[in-house]
């Protein structure tokens, strides 16, 4: 089973966004999931400056997938899939 | 050498403005610094304008003359006499020195300063200067040499007076206990900064005033002859992309503290030297992003926000333990403070969907010099790349 990493931005234009509302995610996550997923706060994920209009902060990672306008309830629904998916 | 400065002051019990007044000025281009303590006399509104108003003047005189001679004999002579008390209207004590160690001290009034060498007091010839309107008003001239370690500390007679007529002061605490109180203090902490040594002279005196209230207002300013602590903030990419590697290694190599203020920044300082950014989720609550540790750095930061409100902090002098809190100590634990300002816009802020005004960074960092050079007599470059 391979472990799953989640990278939430903190970067300028994330934390602006909001994603300071994703820190419950470092609590969460770990009681959830215990180590089959590792949360971690990342610098600017490089995404912000994305000029395609559809997408937005703040911006989470999920192994390679870009989230965008991310909030608890979709990294988490993502997160669900994911652990299933990998049983 | 550098020369830090500080001073602290506690008014007069009961009294609503300081009756003292510090001064003092940096020369960035020549090392050159005045400073001037003035006690205006009585106390409250009234003592406070006299010794701004000589202070102040002084520092013009001095500042225009070449000789600190010539600006205080001026002043001597031309300060009012209180009608009541038939005393001048303030006293002063003035320095100008450089970094060299070079120094002129001149006294009207105030008790004599110390000067401490290997934590033992000097005690320097002067020359008398008698004024030729008012017979009855000496200054006092000193010309020493300063050498590395070497601190002057001048204070106001609140300090020299405190506890007067108490049981265990007969006469006060007078210069004698003064010297004792900063030597003990220096044998504990022999490299405590001017203005920790300063705040803890003036506690001392309240400390033993009876009920601890100040019965005069109480000053003490210290120049303090030393190494400067150096340090350098990188913020913001440079404009070209291709000396990244450059900017990156010579900020690395920097010979001091290093600060990187900016997400961004960080990215590319860890990219182009191989390094790992970790943040640190901990401080990350309220409304800043919070720091991260990369090996070799000693603070890292996010950039605008965080500058934004470390400008606030400065300004106002209270912090909080945020990642601008830990910025302002970063700064304020520093002589003299390079900054690495790079100029290429960043794409992130120009976002319109941004909820918040940013200012951007050079402003910002404009700011923020202005208040460590004018507010807090720091040595401050800027520099763009
Ligand atoms: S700040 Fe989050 S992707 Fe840039």
């Amino acid at each position: 089973m391979k472990n799953i990493e989640v990278k939430i931005c903190s970067g300028t234009t994330c934390f602006v966004m909001g994603s300071s509302f994703l820190s419950e995610l470092y609590e969460i996550i770990p009681q959830k999931y215990g180590d089959r997923v590792t949360v971690k706060p990342s610098l600017c994920l490089g995404q912000c400056s994305n000029s395609d209009k559809h997408s937005k902060a703040p911006y989470v990672k999920i192994d390679e997938e870009y989230i965008s306008e991310a909030t608890i309830e979709k990294v988490l629904n993502i997160l669900d899939k994911k652990v299933c998916g990998n049983e | 050498m550098f020369i830090d400065i500080g001073c602290s002051q506690k008014k007069k019990y009961n009294q609503n403005a300081y009756g003292d007044y510090f001064i003092s000025k940096r020369y960035k281009d020549t090392g050159r610094v005045i400073a001037i303590l003035s006690d205006g006399l009585g106390s409250g509104i009234k003592a406070n304008i006299l010794a701004s108003m000589t202070a102040t003047m002084l520092l013009k005189f001095i500042e225009a003359q070449s000789d600190i001679r010539v600006a205080c004999e001026t002043i001597m002579n031309s300060l009012p006499v209180c009608k009541v008390r038939k005393i001048s209207y303030s006293t002063f004590s003035a320095i100008d020195c450089d970094e060299d160690g070079n120094a002129k001290i001149v006294e009207e009034g105030n008790p004599q300063f110390l000067w401490i060498k290997n934590n033992e007091i000097q005690e320097p010839e002067y020359k008398v200067i008698t004024s030729k309107t008012f017979t009855n008003r000496h200054m006092h001239l000193y010309k020493i040499n300063l050498e590395k370690g070497d601190r002057i500390i001048f204070c106001s007679d609140g300090v020299t007076q405190a506890a007067l007529g108490t049981k265990e002061l007969h006469l006060g605490l007078r210069r004698e206990g003064l010297i004792e109180i900063v030597l003990n203090k220096l044998k504990e902490e022999p490299d405590i900064s001017s203005d920790d040594l300063t705040r803890y002279i003036v506690k001392q005196v309240e400390i033993i005033e009876p009920d601890h209230k100040l019965k005069d207002d109480t000053s003490v300013a210290c120049l303090y002859f030393r190494d400067p602590r150096r340090a350098m903030v990188f913020t913001g990419p440079p404009y070209d992309m291709e000396q990244d590697n450059l900017y990156a290694t010579s900020f690395y190599n920097f010979n001091g503290k290093k600060a990187i203020a900016g997400g961004t920044t960080a990215n590319l300082v860890a990219r182009e030297l191989n390094l790992e950014i970790q943040p640190d989720t901990n401080l990350n609550v309220g409304k800043l992003p919070g720091i991260s540790y990369m090996k070799g750095i000693d603070l890292v930061t996010e950039g605008i926000l965080t500058l934004t409100k470390t400008a606030e902090y400065l300004e106002t002098g209270v912090a909080k333990d945020d990642a601008a809190g830990k910025l302002m100590n970063f700064l304020l634990d520093s002589d003299e403070i390079k900054f690495m300002v790079g100029a290429k816009l960043n794409q992130a802020h120009y976002n319109p969907n941004l909820p918040v005004e940013i200012e951007i960074r050079k402003n910002v960092i404009k700011k923020i010099s202005n208040l460590l050079e004018d507010k807090y007599t720091k040595k401050v470059d800027v520099r763009f790349v």
